[in-house]
């Protein structure tokens, strides 16, 4: 009749109900407040109260959703379905997303402290990675062949994550040098700035000339990357931005004054004068 | 929706041609996995070694404050300040917390029956989530950052704090993506039969810890997310309270309750089920009582719910609920051990030569100092609340989790490595954690009734306390030493050659012990027979007389 997630759920609502209208009273409750939700009476702490109600009724919820769906007893299923045992579903596959996903996450929380541009960044790869999950998900219950599942998917997919994931992760490299530059002196940026750029040739050359590279060494080198945005995203949040020189207002770019007559020209740029 | 998976033909995991099994893999394996037992690995492998990092902590800070005259060590009491609390915050969320979440990823889905856990992507995901999280919250803290500071947060100060706020409630949301995966898969993937009075303890007892960490650590996120917007706006909240505490600041304050009395406590509720899932293994019998240790978990996970109990909520001692909470908690751990040992009186010929058992007791005596130190904190005439006390109360609760995480890493060692662990190390590193985390407590807990302070760096009170400090210092480095134990003893059940374990190496009575070792991709290689008690596969053997739910 009840499934047993039925019962847990319903039970625990049950539990947590009384427990709101335990906390109603004895935090000031007064008269039937706590027991018809402030009908008529006070019911104490709103906060605490409506905690614990709201709760109650979710986890009421979720034990009508299961004994509609028969979903938290095999047994109840095994009944409902008229089989011995339930039927079996394929293997979930894995994938890089849930990693993705988390350095996603990642950057949003220093993107959040550091600059937008990041926290948007961040944004629109757990973006993606939420519709990918998804068609993931589609596919591996497609069919019952997991190749056909996996070949169904990167059909679907393959023509937009390619070339989207391409530019964001060269958006994403722009977007962290850029802070990790600006946090460097000026030796520094220029030294950070040669290193990446080997670096981002370094592997592009080793992929293109050994695509047999092991899968492992991809990912290590993915992870790598994605540690070290996320490191500089932190140094970044350390030091800050190195100072810059200040330009007073109407001298930003050179300046060229021409004296009728004469044959010297001054160009005033930042401060320094030349003379022809 | 419930389902079974179709297990390959072959185990996978065995080691080429030598007949010694292993968990395999490349780096490629473990970024995509979506096997539990790999993602479990993870977690127990990275909370172990965090677990090593923070006793180091907690020791220096022990040293520091046995010479509390000069801040030499950390330089200033502001980052004396910054390293307490991080000490704190990291022993429950990145060492205790996963640690449990870990064992439970590879253990819980195989004791109910199941191919998998359910949302193994998502578990997956909140591993590495929490991993990034961690990283971000420790070097925020590293680099000035930290819940708060004592002397005001100045703006040099502001994006280091705001990382590490945000940077734990990322590892907060992903230990409750973690705790929705286990508390589905138990509700909803159990093998046919298996209803939840028979469940075995430890899914018992991770039910009720997911269950209550969904319930309450919300309100933390929330809270630090209210701190970070504030902090962005005009000053941190105080959320209600007018006067921030003494020596604390209105940050710290929103993230103090979590591992305080009695949410503290909420971090141990597994324990109470290691300890009923390994003594009647043991005891080579049922346990004497799995209905009423099914009540006791369940009322112990209930009174640790501590959301409500934060500063803007309650005013301490004159709380009823408070102190009713703080000594009523008292009867499910005495009713635990007392359901330990009559299971053990039943039972033939123990030993007490298993690492596992000596540490799941080990962890209940620990356990038990923890909430007769927390009833003694909250009786109003001992004035205990505000005092080093407090601080007693949280070390002892989470050695006492971390000792029944060593119980359940030395008996499912089997299922999780491959490898049985090294007893002799492990009766050292329980011997060594169990008396470090007592020095490490109940110092702490005297030094509250000769009125130390819980936080401020402050000269002893007397010479008793200065001694106090000083034994508390050989604690602190004893539970340091047993974590670096507990490292080498893990990475030995890791290597390829250690000795083989064995499918069922301690005649076990519930459904992981009817798989080989380690388990294959789908766990069974066909599906269990029908349960119809919480001892399985002692009905399979004939053995006992059945205790029918």
């Amino acid at each position: 009749m009840f499934t047993t997630g039925f019962k847990f759920f319903y039970g625990l609502g049950s539990a947590l109900m009384a427990a709101a209208v335990v906390y109603g009273y004895t935090t000031g409750g007064d008269g039937l407040g706590p027991l018809v939700m402030g009908w008529e009476g006070g019911v104490g702490d709103h906060l605490g109260y409506g905690v614990l109600l709201t709760l109650g009724f979710v986890a009421m919820g979720i034990g009508l959703i299961m004994v509609a769906f028969r979903d938290a007893d095999p047994a109840a299923q095994s009944h409902y379905l008229g089989v011995e045992s339930v039927p079996s579903a394929p293997l979930v596959t894995g994938n890089f997303w849930p990693v993705v996903g988390a350095f996603g996450v990642g950057g949003m929380v220093i993107g959040l402290v550091i600059n937008t541009a990041v926290f948007i960044t961040g944004l629109i790869l757990c973006s993606a990675v939420a519709i990918e999950w998804m068609t993931t998900a589609w596919a591996d219950r497609a069919t019952g062949d997991p190749d056909a599942n996996r070949e169904l998917r990167n059909r679907v997919m393959a023509p937009i994550e390619v070339p989207a994931l391409g530019a964001t992760m060269v958006a994403l490299v722009v977007l962290a040098m850029s802070r990790i530059l600006l946090a460097s002196s000026k030796n520094g940026a220029v030294v950070v700035a040669g290193v990446a750029a080997v670096l981002i040739l370094g592997i592009a050359v080793l992929y293109a000339t050994r695509p047999q590279l092991g899968r492992n060494v991809v990912a290590g080198l993915a992870l790598a990357l994605g540690v070290a945005i996320l490191a500089g995203g932190i140094v970044a949040a350390a030091i800050g931005e190195r100072s810059f020189e200040e330009h007073e207002p109407g001298h930003e770019g050179a300046i060229v004054e021409i004296v009728e007559g004469s044959t010297s020209v001054e160009i005033a740029y930042t401060g320094v004068e030349a003379s022809l | 929706m419930t389902m079974t998976e179709s297990p390959p033909a072959t185990a996978t995991g065995t080691d080429g041609d030598t007949a010694v099994p292993r968990i395999a893999g490349g780096l490629h394996t473990w970024l995509t996995t979506s096997d539990h037992k790999k993602i479990g690995l993870l977690w127990v492998a990275v909370s172990v070694l965090l677990f090593a990092a923070v006793t180091v902590v907690g020791a220096v800070l022990g040293f520091e404050r046995a010479d509390a005259d000069s801040v030499d060590i950390f330089g200033g009491v502001n980052s004396y300040f910054q390293m307490w609390t991080l000490y704190r915050v990291a022993f429950a969320v990145l060492v205790v917390a996963p640690l449990f979440i870990g064992i439970a990823t590879v253990v819980v889905p195989m004791q109910i029956g199941s191919t998998n856990i359910a949302f193994p992507r998502a578990a997956l995901g909140a591993f590495w989530t929490w991993l990034i999280g961690a990283g971000i919250t420790i070097s925020a803290v590293l680099i000035g950052g930290g819940w708060g500071a004592l002397d005001g947060v100045t703006s040099d100060e502001a994006d280091a704090i705001s990382l590490t706020l945000l940077g734990t409630g990322m590892v907060i949301f992903s230990l409750l993506v973690a705790s929705v995966c286990i508390a589905t898969t138990i509700v909803s993937m159990r093998t046919s039969g298996m209803n939840l009075s028979r469940v075995p303890l430890f899914t018992w007892s991770m039910l009720v810890a997911t269950s209550v960490w969904l319930i309450t650590l919300p309100i933390a996120a929330s809270n630090l997310v209210l701190a970070y917007v504030d902090l962005h706006h005009g000053g941190p909240s105080t959320f209600g309270n007018p006067e921030p505490v003494a020596g604390a600041t209105a940050i710290w304050q929103q993230v103090d309750w979590v591992v305080s009395q009695p949410q503290v406590y909420a971090f141990a509720i597994p324990l109470l089920g290691i300890l009923g899932s390994i003594v009647p293994v043991a005891a080579g019998t049922r346990h004497v009582s799995h209905s009423a240790m099914i009540g006791l978990i369940g009322l112990f996970g209930f009174l640790s719910v501590g959301g409500w109990s934060q500063p803007a909520f309650h005013d301490g001692t004159e709380d009823f609920l408070f102190i009713a909470f703080g000594l009523v908690i008292l009867l499910p751990v005495l009713g635990s051990l007392a359901g330990a040992a009559s299971t053990l009186a039943e039972g033939e010929g123990i030993g007490f030569k298993d690492t596992h058992l000596l540490a799941s007791l080990g962890a209940g005596v620990v356990l038990l100092a923890a909430v007769v130190s927390g009833a003694l904190r909250v009786v109003e005439p001992f004035h205990l609340i505000a005092r080093s006390t407090t601080t007693g109360v949280f070390n002892l609760v989470m050695v006492s989790a971390v000792i029944a995480g060593v119980a359940g890493l030395w008996f499912w060692a089997p299922k999780i490595t491959g490898h049985q662990l090294a007893g002799g190390l492990g009766k050292l590193v329980v011997l060594d954690l169990v008396l470090g985390g007592l020095l490490l407590g109940l110092t702490d807990l005297v030094s509250g009734f000769l009125e130390t302070p819980d936080f401020l760096l402050a000269p002893p009170v007397s010479s008793t306390a200065d001694a106090l400090n000083l034994v508390s210092v050989v604690g602190a480095v004893m539970v340091a030493l047993g974590a670096l134990g507990l490292v080498a003893g893990l990475l030995g059940g890791l290597r390829s050659d250690a000795a083989s374990a064995g499918d069922d190496p301690w005649d076990g009575h519930t459904l992981e012990w009817a798989t080989t070792s380690p388990p294959p991709e789908g766990n069974f290689s066909e599906p269990p027979a029908k349960v119809v008690s919480e001892a399985p596969l002692l009905d399979q053997s004939g053995s006992n007389e059945s205790e029918i739910a």
